[in-house]
């Protein structure tokens, strides 16, 4: 009993906590696509000189891209399981079929999860990952290759978003790595990398082999840069 | 804001380097004297400046198509398709376009039935966009 006392009142510093909420612009651009997304945060600054973030937030991210390449999304195609492990295993060549669309666009509302460390008063890095939503967008016209072979096939984003790992992600998830810069008192620009997932369902199960799937996923990597406020 | 957005499209769309077509001639020297010819049709160009004739070969068991004379305008990612149907729905990726002049030869799968896919195309893949086909009859 007393070296939980002990323990308790050693954590006492770290268990002290404030809230702090803003709100940020972000537009991530890439090679023939681009992103902008608007996202407000509540964090919970952490530890005796509260320089640890975590919080909560609401993202909202609309995508827009010109003929971009989709995969095969599902991990049991990709990966050949969907457990845990997923993360470590190579992707099955041969399981891994294209759909290619013109013009994607692709909008996504997602609760996101924020990890944020204070490097100084007015220098701040952070980490956020989308983990539940929703997506939403027009029908769009691509087409699906498998090797040789060929047909064009009607798809729209896959509706509903939830992060689990690797290839077995759902929908469309938005994830930034960022710096932020204060520049005055309650704002300052943010920059960083932004990898983005974007997801289609085609209209039937296009893809026969090894199994049918009907889900083509397309993983961003963007450079991303923003504004952000204090409130 | 929505100047801001449409300033971050505009880049990423003007971030894209796409490839070209090679312009050298080629001449693939496929025997057609050695073939039996099995159909053919003049191409077309859609849209854009593409002429010549495509011509299916029969060697060997083995299907080629030829394109001779053939003469393109350039383009990104131009691949050769033959397809079912005239706005290639359903379509087979021969290969890239080897080059926009001279004589080229694209192997045909093995096992496809030849009347099943009675048009050859320039497809501009990455873009969608048709360049040139040709009925083969």
């Amino acid at each position: 009993m007393k070296k939980v006392l002990i323990l308790l009142i050693s954590l006492v510093p770290f268990l002290s906590w404030s809230q702090i909420k803003y709100g940020d612009v972000t537009g991530a651009v890439g090679q023939r696509e681009g992103s902008l997304s608007v996202m407000y945060t509540c964090a919970w600054q952490l530890g005796a000189k509260k320089k640890f973030e975590i919080g909560i937030a609401g993202r909202f991210t609309t995508y827009l891209g010109q003929n971009q390449y989709y995969i095969t999304a599902p991990a049991k195609l990709t990966s050949g399981s969907t457990g845990p492990l997923v993360i470590f295993k190579e992707n099955i060549a041969a399981n891994i079929d294209t759909f290619l669309i013109q013009s994607p666009q692709v909008n996504a509302l997602n609760i996101a999860i924020h990890l944020g460390y204070q490097v100084s008063t007015k220098i701040s890095v952070g980490f956020n990952i989308d983990a539940l939503g929703f997506s939403f967008g027009s029908k769009k016209s691509g087409s699906y290759i498998n090797g040789v072979f060929g047909q064009q096939e009607q798809a729209k984003p896959t509706a509903f978003n939830a992060l689990l790992i690797s290839d077995n992600d759902l929908g469309s998830l938005n994830s930034e790595l960022f710096l932020k810069y204060q520049l005055k008192d309650n704002w300052g620009i943010k920059s960083g990398l932004q990898f983005l997932f974007t997801e289609y369902t085609t209209d039937t199960e296009v893809q026969q082999t090894p199994e049918p799937n009907s889900r083509f996923r397309d993983k961003s990597l963007l450079f991303a840069f923003g504004l952000y406020k204090n409130f | 804001m929505k100047k801001l957005s449409i300033l971050i499209f505009v880049l990423a769309l003007g971030c894209g380097v796409e490839e070209v077509t090679p312009t050298t001639p080629v001449d693939d020297n496929f025997m057609t004297g050695m073939a039996t010819k099995i159909n053919m049709g003049v191409i077309m160009g859609v849209n854009h400046t593409v002429s010549g004739t495509a011509t299916i070969y029969e060697q060997d068991g083995k299907y080629t198509l030829v394109l001779d004379p053939f003469q393109s305008q350039n383009g990104p990612d131009l691949k050769v398709y033959l397809s079912k149907d005239i706005g290639a729905k359903t379509f087979i990726r021969l290969g890239v376009l080897k080059s926009t002049t001279g004589k080229q030869s694209y192997a045909l799968p093995a096992n496809i039935n030849l009347s099943e896919y009675p048009y050859a195309h320039i497809w501009c893949e990455a873009f969608s966009v048709e360049f040139a086909r040709a009925m083969l009859n």
